[in-house]
């Protein structure tokens, strides 16, 4: 008898104990997800600022120079709802994941997720104003060479957008819930955000619509609740799969 | 070389209370109730285990209340940490021991 015929008992057991190690993994973790609720959250905020955007939209040009004006439009209001709704919703969700943690019986870590949403709402509040503040006659960021209108220029200003200081926050989300199917969601939705067609902030809008900015709002608001929706889908499915 | 098996640890080795080490780690802080559910024991059984790992210093057993209801929440504590960490690599260990064995027996020997 050979020494693999030995210790087969042992190593049958050994691979059950540890595919049943990774069996109690995936139940704890279920029981600790709970992305659907964020992702909710933010898409009705991301519809619902749309008021705002529309009537509190101020315009500020430079003195004309040869190639024309320089126009900064954006949107008074938004300063405003963004930052208190962003805050407003972390708090919630921290609520959330504590009212679950308590009635699942489970701890989640949800705090660096909030500190860190705040952070970043705060910070790409402050940017962005300072961007608006400080327009470039060249139409440049911040001196970086990019060229007004490219793709890049383009997702620089969305990264400093409230749709951006969602997504990023949610890739902290993603780590915390050790989610892997929340991390490609959010890469896609960031994606979306940064780079899908420009929207407002291109650079030739001879005659903008006040109305320009509901195709990008409804993207980006239709996105998180489809996330959302699949999401609360999944874990309730699940649930379900479950003992 | 020594084998693995004799590096494993009894308190830890035991599938209930490497369970309950597992769920503990994963969820930083497990309440009584979920540890009975997940692992389907009686809460005597699961009394048992905990009682045994705490003693060995291995959970930290928290009791209090929610409202009316009495609750429990286990954690690992820094030596249960190392202990299921210790666990877990020789258990990797002993499989990749046992699969060196068996690919180096010839192929016509059963």
């Amino acid at each position: 008898m050979s020494m693999a015929d030995q210790m087969s008992p042992s190593f049958g057991t050994s691979h059950d104990l540890l595919a049943s190690t990774r069996a109690l993994t995936r139940r704890v973790r279920d029981a600790q997800r709970g992305a659907w609720f964020p992702l909710a959250l933010f898409g009705l905020a991301t519809l619902a600022s749309a008021p705002f955007d529309r009537y509190g939209t101020t315009r500020t040009c430079s003195s004309p120079n040869a190639r024309g004006y320089v126009c900064s439009i954006y949107s008074t209001w938004s300063f405003i709802y963004w930052p208190t709704v962003l805050v407003l919703i972390y708090i919630v969700v921290a609520s959330f994941y504590a009212r679950r943690s308590r009635e699942r019986g489970v701890g989640t870590r949800v705090t660096p997720y909030v500190v860190v949403g705040i952070t970043i709402a705060v910070v790409l509040t402050a940017a962005s104003v300072w961007l608006i503040t400080h327009p470039s006659p060249s139409g440049s960021i911040v001196g970086l060479p990019l060229h007004p209108g490219s793709p890049l220029w383009t997702a620089f200003y969305r990264l400093v957008s409230p749709a951006a200081a969602i997504g990023l926050a949610l890739l902290v989300l993603a780590r915390i819930e050790r989610n892997v199917a929340l991390l490609v969601f959010t890469l896609g939705y960031l994606a979306i955000v940064l780079f899908l067609f420009s929207g407002r902030h291109g650079p030739v809008m001879p005659h903008p619509s006040p109305w320009d900015f509901l195709p990008r709002l409804f993207i980006d608001g239709g996105v998180l609740l489809i996330g959302s929706f699949g999401f609360a889908l999944a874990g309730r499915r699940g649930g379900r799969s479950g003992p | 070389m020594t084998h693995a098996t004799s590096e494993l640890d009894d308190i830890v080795h035991q599938r209930v209370r490497l369970g309950i080490l597992i769920i503990a780690h994963e969820a930083r802080r497990a309440e009584f109730g979920f540890l009975r559910t997940t692992l389907d024991l009686t809460s005597g059984n699961l009394g048992q285990h905990l009682t045994v790992l705490e003693k060995a210093g291995l959970v930290h057993i928290e009791k209090g209340y929610e409202g009316k209801r009495p609750r429990t929440w286990v954690s690992l504590t820094a030596a249960g940490e190392a202990a299921l960490r210790d666990e877990i690599t020789q258990l990797k260990r002993l499989i990749h021991q046992i699969e060196r064995a068996a690919a180096r027996r010839p192929r016509n020997s059963g």
